[in-house]
């Protein structure tokens, strides 16, 4: 909980130090944990948590084109680590704008951070050309001044200021994933943690996951994704296909951090978690991971370049799919491997 | 490259325009503070170009940009990608 440092008519200014991180999800997490007591990263917060998922689901649109998601449903990760971490966590969903920012003021004025879900749209300390209707978010209050509430946005270097209006709209905002005010927050921690059996619930959930037997998660998905994806322009037509693949690289490139950028967050965490356990077997399985996330992103460059028509850009969506189907059998092969170093670590050691 | 050579930021405007095949010339009065994505970009970029760029800048520079929401600061403007090269290289020394 928060130290309160100021207070009066002004509102209440909690004591919390901000920590730039690389997903919002992951790094709020993190800084809720550390601000109650837990020293966790956000790399590891990321991997107990089970972060790393494919879907591919064409049945689901945003914006009218197919769902790819690199990632957990947003509220998992929190979820997930905090209690796997020793952590209490409390959250809440309010019926209307003014409820929620009410229960907001009072969690502040009893001294507690709260973590919100917010859509990104409506933030505005964003530059207006990089706002896009994201609703899952994920930012920390730590005081009120006036109207003016005190936002830890893990995205950015430095703590900024919302206004009452704002915070309301970006925590109402409609659409998939609509927030309906979620607020949460760390409320108590164990004096210790477990963190072999909190690591290997991590990898367990997450080897399991990304090798469940459905055509349409895990590596199979991202298999699945190239299959579709080389038959997009006779299925679709050029403009179509060139829609759907500009969606695919923007939902692993911007949309709650990028299918690449959640491998090498993953990858950090197999690393640490190789240094915590004595474990050199992880810390291979990180440069592995790390090295797919590097050909995640040769697929977004080659299939930008291809969107864009450039010169020197591949001929065929056939191309861009061999990539995809390569980092889906990479995945294959180090989630296999890694189940195998899952079951083979001794419990208690 | 030196990351904390002064011209870093026209580095970086060059290897913009190159990954990004900007063919237009670029307004004579063009600072290192303009948008480099978006609507108001005078570089007339978007969001896949984004993804040029940081590869481009990746290779370059050997620091991994990486696949994050910090893209969405780092790429607000120039000025902003030199600053956080810079960062990314001195965390790395």
């Amino acid at each position: 909980m928060g130290e309160q440092i100021l207070s009066g008519d002004a509102g209440p200014v909690l004591e919390f130090r901000h920590r730039q991180s690389a997903h919002c999800e992951s790094g709020v997490t993190s800084n809720l944990l550390r601000d109650a007591g837990r020293d966790v990263s956000e790399a590891m917060v990321f991997g107990v948590g089970s972060g790393l998922f494919f879907a591919y689901l064409p049945f689901l649109r945003i914006g009218s084109l197919p769902l790819t998601t690199y990632r957990t449903f947003p509220g998992a990760v929190f979820r997930k680590a905090a209690l796997r971490l020793g952590a209490q966590i409390e959250r809440r969903k309010f019926g209307t704008a003014a409820a929620a920012m009410d229960g907001l003021d009072a969690m502040l004025d009893q001294g507690q951070c709260v973590g919100c879900q917010t859509g990104v749209y409506w933030l505005p300390y964003f530059p207006s050309s990089m706002r896009f209707h994201f609703n899952a978010h994920h930012i920390v209050i730590y005081g009120r001044q006036g109207d003016e509430y005190l936002v830890s946005d893990p995205t950015l270097e430095h703590p900024v200021t919302i206004s009452r209006r704002n915070l309301a709209k970006a925590r109402f905002a409609r659409g998939p994933l609509a927030p309906h005010g979620k607020m949460f927050w760390v409320s108590q921690t164990t004096a210790t943690v477990d963190w072999r059996q909190a690591i290997m619930a991590g990898l367990r959930e997450t080897c399991g996951a990304m090798r469940l037997p459905v055509p349409l998660v895990g590596w199979r998905g991202i298999r699945f994704l190239a299959s579709r994806m080389a038959k997009w322009p006779q299925r679709l037509g050029a403009e179509r296909a060139s829609l759907c693949l500009g969606s695919v690289i923007r939902m692993q490139e911007e949309i709650g951090t990028g299918g690449g950028g959640f491998r090498f967050i993953f990858a950090a965490f197999l690393q640490e978690a190789a240094d915590r356990l004595q474990e050199p077997r992880l810390a291979a399985m990180s440069e592995r991971l790390t090295a797919v996330g590097d050909r995640w992103r040769d697929f977004a460059l080659e299939a930008s370049r291809f969107c864009k028509g450039r010169d020197d850009a591949v001929e065929s969506t056939t191309e861009l799919a061999a990539i995809i189907a390569d980092c889906g059998e990479r995945e294959r092969g180090i989630f296999t491997e890694l189940a195998a170093i899952t079951r083979s670590l001794k419990v208690g050691q | 490259m030196p990351a904390s050579s002064p011209e870093l930021e026209n580095d970086l405007q060059a290897l913009i325009v190159k990954s990004c095949n900007i063919e237009f010339d670029l307004p004579d009065d063009l600072t290192h503070d303009e948008p480099l994505i978006g609507p108001e970009s005078p570089y007339g970029l978007d969001s896949l170009d984004a993804v040029e760029i940081i590869v481009a800048v990746q290779r370059r520079y050997k620091v991994r940009i990486g696949a994050d929401e910090n893209n969405r600061e780092a790429l607000r403007s120039v000025k902003a990608l030199a600053a956080y090269v810079r960062q990314l290289q001195a965390a790395q020394a």
